[in-house]
């Protein structure tokens, strides 16, 4: 596939790179920012991932936010162990997610976004009122081991690495073929024997498993976290990554996600100011490049914009 | 008479006729107060090709969402080799065999002819080898192994016809039902489809339940027809009989005189 494809190798390439910089580089700051940069990619490609069935997923940032908050209870409430807490969080999202898709995909229409975005502020608030955890002040002292201190961000980079890549070989299956046939005309595959409303939820249960993951890696990289962090905006930049980067291909939010991180690195020096930047390099990016960033390298990506399998 | 001694008395006859695959009971849709099935009953047999005949608004579509389970029935019951499916959902009586086709929006436009095929093969075929092999063997079918990677929506009209059927197929039906297939089809096209379904049902074996406008078509093609009229069967019989009735006259082709 990456021989048929040089312009997403080279990229690859850029993005390993970068990576290998940031951790032999030694600093902090370097690091944090590549962790920030995948965890973002995580919500940006979850995000598409349930858009593949035609549905806007609010609560990407609510499944963040719970595979958080159960690595954060695993960890400082329970004292379980660094992997188990970490693993706690794609389960209890997962979880969280099958009874939440199962109860609203059923229904057509907008309801799915609406409900989504409810369950999210819901969710943000039952954090800010749970003495438990923490309240509004959030949760405090998730730390990797001792032991692993010095390997804690390549295992986290490792981690969100292989959600994104583990996310792409989805899609590319017959399963991800399938989700895109149900966001084109659900009544076609609904009428050759498949289970339309389960697979629904099958692909919403496995972007919130991811995104679950994601928040758990970034329970023990911030070792804080706290309600606000986990608002419907949270979905709002991650629907920015998206659309900069464009749809049309797993990469795009990849690369959305890297450009806006990165830009609002350099636009913290502006200050208050800082977000009228930011919303002013989204609304041009929208407004001039509608296809996003991976529509204006069509010609030069190739065919990783357009699917072509080999039949 | 239940369903099963009609099955029994019928392969008893032996004719052309075999058993009862598909039959309905007093069948009823209402959409709030507008009545578009009612009283309908009938019964499909293994290996005819059923047509369903009636003006636009008859209620043909209706019965295909029905026997489908795309709706369920406002009252009548529904028996599909032999259980009752009255209550079934779309996707347990496709399962089952029973498989529809669209009279619009028929196919996947955003993906290519392969896919859409597919997509079809996936609830029974578990290896994409074994798919990819079910879907060349039914583009070669349906004339489409030239167009596999083109999207479905930029197909020419005729080929997007055929698309839809090779959807159908790929989902193994044992009985087929088809919402005018031949709309829009020029004279070549459809004398070709009519061979197609003739070879679907001689050498495939499926039991076909065609809906259709082309009348020509129609009589040619169906062993028997019915004739629905404001969601009400006005008659049924061979094309002969149909075409002969003075009710079908009046109601159907009458304009035509
Ligand atoms: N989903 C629906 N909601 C309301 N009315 C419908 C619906 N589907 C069909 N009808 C009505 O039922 C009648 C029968 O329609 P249909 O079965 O599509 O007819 P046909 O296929 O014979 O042309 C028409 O009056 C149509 O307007
Ligand atoms: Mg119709």
């Amino acid at each position: 596939m990456l021989r048929s494809n040089p312009g997403l190798a080279l990229c690859i390439l850029i993005a390993l790179a970068a990576i290998c910089f940031a951790l032999f580089s030694g600093d902090p700051y370097y690091v944090q920012v590549v962790i920030w940069v995948f965890a973002n990619a995580v919500l940006a490609v979850t995000l598409r991932f349930v858009l593949l069935i035609g549905e806007l997923n609010i609560a990407t940032a609510a499944f963040f936010g719970i595979g958080a908050y159960a690595t954060a209870v695993a960890s400082t409430i329970y004292d379980l162990p660094f992997f188990i807490s970490l693993l706690a969080a794609p389960v209890i999202a997962g979880l969280v997610s099958a009874l939440f898709g199962w109860i609203t995909l059923r229904t057509k229409g907008p309801y799915f976004l609406l409900i989504s975005f409810a369950f999210t502020e819901i969710v943000r608030l039952f954090y800010t009122k749970s003495e438990f955890l923490g309240g509004n002040s959030g949760m405090i002292g998730m730390f990797p081991p001792m032991v692993l201190n010095d390997y804690y961000p390549a295992i986290a980079i490792t981690l969100l690495a292989a959600i994104l890549f583990g996310l792409y070989l989805t899609e590319r299956s017959n399963l991800g073929r399938v989700f895109k046939a149900i966001q084109n005309n659900e009544d076609i595959p609904r009428s050759v024997g498949l289970n339309v409303i389960g697979l629904k939820i099958l692909c919403f249960v496995i972007a919130s498993t991811a995104v679950g993951l994601a928040g758990g890696v970034h329970a023990y990289t911030n070792s804080v976290i706290a309600p606000a962090d986990f608002t419907f905006f949270v979905a709002v930049l991650a629907l920015a990554y998206v659309k900069i980067g464009g749809e049309g291909h797993i990469i795009g939010p990849i690369i959305g996600a890297a450009t806006l991180t990165l830009a609002g690195q350099f636009l913290h020096s502006f200050g208050p100011y800082e977000n009228i930047f930011y919303g002013a390099i989204i609304i041009g990016v929208l407004l001039l490049m509608p296809g996003g960033i991976i529509g204006l390298g069509k010609g030069f990506i190739g065919s990783s914009t357009v699917r072509r399998d080999p039949h | 008479m239940t369903s099963s001694e009609t099955t029994m008395h019928s392969s008893d006859t032996g004719t052309a006729a075999g058993k009862v695959l598909l039959k309905a009971e007093r069948l009823e849709r209402k959409f709030g107060g507008l009545t578009a099935v009612a009283d309908f009953s009938f019964e499909l047999r293994e290996g005819e090709i059923l047509g369903l005949i009636g003006p636009n608004g008859a209620g043909k579509s209706t019965t295909f969402n029905l026997i489908s389970g795309f709706m369920p029935p406002t009252s009548g019951q529904l028996f599909f080799l032999d259980e009752n499916i009255t209550s079934k959902n779309a996707t347990y009586i496709s399962r089952k065999g029973l498989i529809r086709t669209f009279q619009h929006e028929s196919l996947l436009s955003e993906m290519s002819v392969a896919d859409n095929i597919i997509i079809a093969t996936t609830h029974r075929l578990k290896t994409t080898a074994a798919r990819q092999e079910k879907m060349r063997k039914i583009a070669g079918l349906t004339g489409l192994e030239n167009y596999l990677d083109v999207p479905a929506g930029s197909l020419p009209h005729g080929l997007q016809r055929m698309l839809s059927i090779a959807i159908a197929l790929a989902a193994e039906p044992k009985v087929l039902c088809l919402d005018e297939p031949l709309t829009g089809l020029q004279g070549v096209e459809v004398s070709a489809a009519l061979d197609l379904f003739e070879m679907i049902r001689s050498k495939l074996g499926i039991t076909i339940l065609l809906v259709e406008h082309n009348m020509r078509a129609v009589m040619r093609i169906c062993d028997r027809i019915l004739v629905l009229n404001h969601g009400r069967l006005l008659a049924a019989g061979t094309p002969e009989e149909v075409s002969q009735n003075e009710l079908v006259i009046e109601a159907y082709l009458g304009h035509k005189k």
